[in-house]
């Protein structure tokens, strides 16, 4: 998923259940890590053994911490089963709904580690990664008006609704390994026969193969419960978004007054609206002895986030201690260059590591990037220090060479079969690529053939997309490529790309982030068996069969496309360091043998911090601020 | 009139000036030009009007973006001028339901709220890769010039057919009937002479408009791509950060603002000229 509203936000169409694998979210960022960033700000104040923890000496609890966003942008209506945002899984995970696994919420490695969150502790997997049994804490109660304990069934049914297509879960892939989750999905069962619930307080689940990041996967909120008696009522897609009751230490404003006699008595909760924002007030019947402090600080009394689709009006208020912070929003660069250029405020400019890739994609069908040599020609002619400057600069992103971000390959960002001096591009490499193509007849190092001339590049219409287009277009044309820039709103962007018949050769209007710890959440991107015809994110097309090109409409090169499927499935079935190493052999042939991507930039996500915040964090898992742990003074807001 | 004329001048010669310059309307000057956080830096002895948010030279970029304006304003005018005098002497001239039919829609489009109506037409045409009506109209400059000049022909169309309402009664009509002459030649060889003086003068009032009609477009994304310098959409992209890069859209904004002067007072002193009943 993804971070900063992201782009995802747009993706929203990701697979889903059913389908063979497929998914993830699109995104444009999602985040993790905190290697990486020689330019990321770290914490001041310290204390809290968080390196990125910004916290002043009167951090206490109380008060309204304020964020605007231009736009919720929830991709699921907010309902934990199908939604896909980063940032609302932040909020469910953060503050309103506890799971079986949970992270610290905090910046850095200590932000990836799975914690037990609402389990008593973290089990080891049984019978090579198959069998996984937890213990639920006990005494864990559900906000007003539920007020009973959770228990093992409410789990159960959070499951059950992603095998339930209606409501329209766009990560299912993720739990299918549990036996018996198709067959429900499928319509040729009522139950999951792989989730046994001895008692209230045990739950074991049973895989069909092993699957050593399982406690990453029961880490995503959707794998939270629910409680049937007001879940049932509401499988529509998103609806449910409206009416989420939870476990955690806030609950939605005005989620007491839901009255759950019946379906017919619901009623939206009034402290949710799409259009105008969202508040959490603390929930009574939260205790913070059964949680994890590490988890979770809950300090302020609650947190209001209201809709300002004015970007500047949003800054100005934060600067002038009208607001805390803005969500779905990078820092502009000139306020960033402000407040890092001044020593009294530079502590208030936060840039963390979101562990996302941006990308140039090229698509493995069409010429003239159907020839190797001319992706790699690619690969070393972007001037990639300008793409990082029309983000913003060394704030905004770390110059990448390989696809999957450093925190998911132990901090590794040595990969870079393509490097150039400055990271500015090289045509002297670039041509000598260029020569052995076919497509350079007279062998000068210049793209000449007929494929040459007018190559279709997708691009974003805004923003700091707008401004990677005159450096993609100028860059290619040094080895001849000349590109015909199509500029579209986010989402007809995505539309376009992510329709397979449309072979779009070259785009860089989207951008991947993690949906968990691990780097199988980018090799989906390069999964074969995940082409679809509408919705797909394999965008380069790697991996594709004969059989699968003729049902789609494809035009095949003649000696097909490369795939890297079973180097992934390897990779998923190791743990541990065999794991890791696996990736960076699999991130290593992506970038030599297949070559989809120009991959860029690992961005960074900003955060500007009002002067009555006292106390903040980021939260690795999600790439967005941890509002577990801010706080705020009520005497410095205005 | 000199300065049209140097607005001509200059979008002739915009390639040579460019060079004179020593920077191409693309050029990006990202490692000089903008600074560490990828802000534009303002005029300097070697960039008289500073770089845009891409590094590239406005004062060369201004230069070229007198192509589209002049462009767009002279095509969007001739098209609507074509279109308004053909379909108004044939509404003047025939009378009748020609006329009644003509008109109506004619007001039709008159009625219509110009800049919601175009910018939902380019929006949908710019909103896929094939553009709209199965890929016949596709976003860009001669997208701009159409639409422009579908919502502004009637205005010629009215001056034109009330024109032809009053010559179509006078005696040099009635004696080129008496010897023979058929309606087609009677509208395009008796009357449109006659014309010539108000075309001249409402075509010139519409230059501006057309040009305006271009910056609004392209202030809004709609219009020609960012590879073609364009003045609305350098003061579009200028308007993003104008707090901290004010010559990006100071510089077009006077272009553009001295341009459409131009062209206003030109009509007006065409109207002085060539219509009897103005007043001197």
């Amino acid at each position: 998923m993804t971070s900063r509203r992201k782009t995802l936000a747009l993706l929203g169409s990701v697979a889903l259940v059913g389908a063979v694998g497929v998914a993830a979210c699109g995104s444009d960022d999602k985040s993790s890590d905190t290697n990486g960033g020689d330019t990321a700000t770290t914490a001041q104040g310290g204390g809290s053994g968080s390196e990125t923890r910004f916290m002043s000496d009167d951090a206490k609890k109380g008060g309204t911490y304020r964020i605007a966003t231009p736009d919720l942008g929830f991709t699921g209506g907010f309902d934990p089963s199908a939604e896909y945002l980063g940032w609302a899984w932040g909020l469910q995970q953060m503050l309103l709904n506890r799971g079986l696994v949970g992270y610290r919420h905090v910046g850095g490695t200590a932000g990836t580690e799975p914690m037990a969150d609402l389990a008593e502790e973290l089990p080891e997997g049984e019978n090579d990664n198959t069998v996984w049994t937890f213990k639920i804490r006990k005494g864990v109660k559900w906000s007003p008006p539920l007020n009973r304990e959770v228990t093992s069934k409410d789990i159960v049914y959070a499951f059950e609704r992603m095998a339930t297509p209606s409501v329209g879960a766009q990560y299912a892939n993720y739990v299918q390994p549990i036996k018996g989750f198709k067959e429900m999905a499928d319509g040729k069962a009522k139950t999951i026969s792989g989730i046994e619930t001895p008692d209230d307080h045990t739950i074991t689940f049973t895989l069909t193969e092993p699957t050593p990041d399982f406690l990453f996967r029961l880490a995503m909120p959707a794998t939270a419960p629910i409680p049937p008696e007001v879940g049932k009522c509401h499988t529509k897609a998103g609806e449910y978004g409206r009416y989420v009751l939870g476990t955690g230490p806030y609950m939605i404003k005005g989620a007491d007054k839901l009255n759950i006699s019946s379906c017919a008595t619901q009623k939206p909760i009034a402290g949710f609206n799409p259009t105008d924002g969202i508040t959490f007030v603390r929930n009574p019947n939260y205790d913070a002895s059964l949680d994890d402090p590490e988890q979770r600080s809950a300090m302020p009394d609650s947190i209001d986030i209201s809709v300002n689709t004015n970007e500047k009006d949003v800054f100005d208020k934060i600067q002038a201690g009208e607001l805390e912070e803005a969500a779905g929003l990078s820092v502009p660069p000139d306020v960033a260059r402000k407040y890092t250029t001044d020593d009294s405020l530079k502590d208030r400019f936060r840039s963390n590591p979101e562990d996302s890739t941006n990308y140039l994609t090229m698509n493995l069908t069409t010429p003239p990037f159907d020839d190797i040599h001319v992706r790699k020609a690619a690969n070393f002619i972007v001037d990639k220090t300008a793409l990082q400057r029309a983000w913003g600069g060394k704030l905004y992103g770390d110059v990448t060479g390989h696809t999957i971000p450093p925190v998911l390959l132990d901090g590794d960002n040595s990969i870079d079969p393509y490097a150039t001096e400055g990271s500015a591009g090289d045509l002297a490499k670039a041509q000598e690529e260029m020569k052995q193509s076919a497509y350079d007849t007279d062998k000068d190092g210049m793209c000449d053939a007929g494929p040459c001339k007018g190559v279709l590049y997708l691009n974003r219409n805004y923003g700091a997309y707008a401004k990677l287009g005159p450096i993609v277009i100028d860059n290619f044309a040094k080895i001849g490529i000349q590109l015909d820039a199509k500029e579209l709103p986010t989402g007809p962007a995505y539309e376009t790309l992510q329709t397979v018949k449309n072979q779009v050769p070259l785009a860089s209007n989207a951008r991947w982030g993690k949906d968990y710890p691990d780097a199988t959440t980018f090799a989906v991107l390069f999964d074969g068996r995940n082409i679809i015809p509408t919705g797909n994110t394999n965008y380069s097309l790697v991996g594709i069969t004969p059989d699968q090109a003729k049902k789609l409409g494809v035009t095949l090169p003649k000696d097909g496309v490369p795939s890297v499927d079973a180097d992934m499935d390897k990779c998923r079935k190791t743990g541990g360091e065999e794991r890791i190493a696996c990736w960076k052999e699999f991130d290593t042939k992506v970038m030599t043998e297949v070559v989809p991507w120009v991959p860029y930039m690992n961005a960074l996500h900003t955060n500007l911090l009002g002067p009555a915040v006292t106390q903040w964090d980021f939260d690795q898992d999600s790439g967005e601020s941890s509002l577990a742990h801010v706080a705020v003074d009520p005497g410095l807001q205005k | 009139m000199l300065f049209i004329i140097l607005l001509v001048v200059v979008a002739i010669f915009a390639p040579v000036l460019a060079s004179l310059i020593g920077h191409g309307p693309n050029e990006l000057f990202n490692r000089t030009m903008l600074d560490d956080f990828g802000l534009p830096l303002g005029p300097n002895s070697e960039f008289w009007f500073g770089a845009d948010a891409s590094g590239r030279d406005v004062l060369v970029r201004m230069i070229y973006g007198t192509r589209v304006s002049l462009a767009v304003g002279l095509l969007a005018t001739l098209f609507a001028v074509g279109l308004g005098v053909a379909l108004g002497l044939v509404a003047g001239y025939l009378g009748g339901i020609v006329d009644t039919v003509l008109s109506r829609i004619a007001e039709i489009i008159l009625s219509l709220p110009i800049l919601l109506f175009a910018i939902g037409i380019v929006t949908a045409c710019g909103a896929s890769k094939e553009g709209c009506a199965r890929g016949a109209i596709k976003p860009g400059l001669m997208l701009v010039v159409l639409i422009s000049a579908f919502f502004t022909w009637p205005w010629m169309f009215r001056i034109v057919r009330g024109v032809v309402l009053q010559l179509r009664e006078r005696e040099f009509v009635d004696a080129a009937r008496a010897i023979g002459a058929g309606p087609t030649s009677i509208m395009f060889r008796e009357i449109l002479p006659n014309l010539i003086s108000p075309i001249i003068v409402y075509a010139s009032l519409m230059i501006p408009q057309a040009v305006l009609f271009e910056a609004y477009l392209s202030f809004l994304g709609l219009g020609v791509p960012d590879t073609t310098p364009s003045w609305g959409r350098m003061i579009a992209d200028g308007s993003q950060i104008y707090d901290v890069a004010w010559w990006l859209m100071l510089f077009p904004g006077i272009i553009l603002l001295l341009t459409v002067l131009a062209f206003n007072l030109l009509g007006d002193g065409l109207r002085d000229a060539l219509d009897p009943k103005s007043d001197r």
